[in-house]
């Protein structure tokens, strides 16, 4: 897999246009104003993705939600231990958090939410229908968790295209990645509706 | 005997990756999800090999390593080329964790199950014995093989530590 510039900057944008709506949202959802960094567009080794966020061994809890229809490929939201925390006690408004069953619900709806508004603004850009499949969520060594999140991936490929934005929402310094992953042969049909479309 | 100094050289093995070494080397790989590591030894020579798996069959594709079919066989090549026997090995195998689950608490995707079942298979074709074994469940795990006496400890979140 190979990417110009040109198909790079495409990316960018589309990872602008959903991350932007994403922090919109977020920043309702905990009420607090979210910084975020401008996307960054990689082909990443398969074998540096464990580390990617900092220490493959610290433990960290990732929201992950495939998508599907016209391209596919998946979201993932990813905050160490600490920075859960926090973000629960945003969520709840409260420094006394519920019981786990509350908590996990609490993360569900966030990526839900999160990935709801990255992949609709991507639909209002390109027209491309997508739909969103439940979360599905691990806590655990940000090795382990993040070699399984995209290992349905790496049968043929060496290299995954990852979009990450950060998430540093106000007072809280909390930050939140967020990786959008499209499938290898998804890529295609985004570049010739982007490029081929009204986007060029 | 090596002397304390001497002792435990770390090398650690990325994702699809292997490294081989002797008795006074310690061979480890961090954060197993469903990926599996394989600990390959000889005893009588003290030499042992880990390699880190992430799928169980190879497709075509060139990185054998990352696949359970053609990585274990490449690394007993490799054990081999620095004094080795083959029909001396045996196995220790780490990993193959379901690390997603959805709300309700299924898990979501089933690679670790086939990942132990393409190892455990591999391995039995090859005539390699398994002498131990930590497989399998939810959560994830850090392996570390010391050649020296062919141990391996595994290192896992709120959990004491194994040694098998």
């Amino acid at each position: 897999m190979e990417l110009d510039q040109s198909k790079k900057d495409i990316l960018k944008e589309v990872a602008n246009i959903g991350a932007g709506n994403a922090a919109t949202a977020f920043s309702e959802m905990i009420g607090q104003e979210i910084n975020m960094t401008v996307p960054q567009v990689e082909l990443v080794n398969i074998q540096e993705l464990p580390a990617i966020t900092g220490d493959e061994e610290e433990y960290i809890a990732c929201i992950m939600i495939n998508f599907s229809g016209e391209i596919s490929g998946k979201i993932l939201l990813v905050v160490d231990m600490e920075n859960v925390e926090k973000m629960l006690k945003l969520i709840f408004a409260t420094d006394e958090l519920p019981g786990k069953e509350m908590q996990h619900s609490a993360l569900n709806e966030l990526g839900n939410i999160l990935s709801g508004a990255y992949l609709k603004a991507i639909n209002d850009f390109t027209d491309l229908d997508l739909d969103q499949n439940v979360p599905a969520m691990a806590y655990d060594m940000a090795g382990a968790v993040l070699s399984s999140s995209v290992i349905d991936y790496s049968q043929t490929e060496d290299f995954i295209l990852l979009l990450e934005t950060e998430f540093i929402a106000g007072d809280e310094k909390l930050e939140l990645f967020y990786f959008f992953i499209p499938e290898k042969d998804s890529l295609d049909y985004l570049f010739e509706r982007l490029v081929g479309g009204n986007f060029a | 005997m090596p002397s304390p100094e001497q002792v435990a050289e770390k090398l650690v093995v990325k994702m699809a990756d292997h490294a081989v070494g002797d008795e006074n080397t310690v061979l480890a790989t961090l954060g197993l999800g469903s990926c599996i590591g394989i600990a390959l030894y000889d005893k009588y020579s003290q030499i042992g090999g880990l390699v880190h798996i992430m799928l169980p069959e190879n497709p075509g594709g060139k990185k054998t390593v990352k696949y359970a079919d053609t990585g274990i066989p490449f690394l007993i090549e490799e054990m081999a080329d620095i004094g080795a026997k083959k029909r001396r090995l045996s196995a220790k195998i780490v990993g193959g964790a379901g690390m997603f689950k959805s709300e309700s608490g299924d898990s979501v995707m089933k690679i670790g199950h086939r990942n132990i079942e393409a190892v455990k298979s591999t391995l039995k074709n090859l005539g390699i014995k398994i002498n131990g074994s930590d497989v399998g469940k939810d959560y994830g795990r850090s392996m570390y093989f010391y050649v020296g006496d062919g141990r391996v400890e595994i290192k896992s979140f709120s959990r004491d530590l194994i040694t098998i």
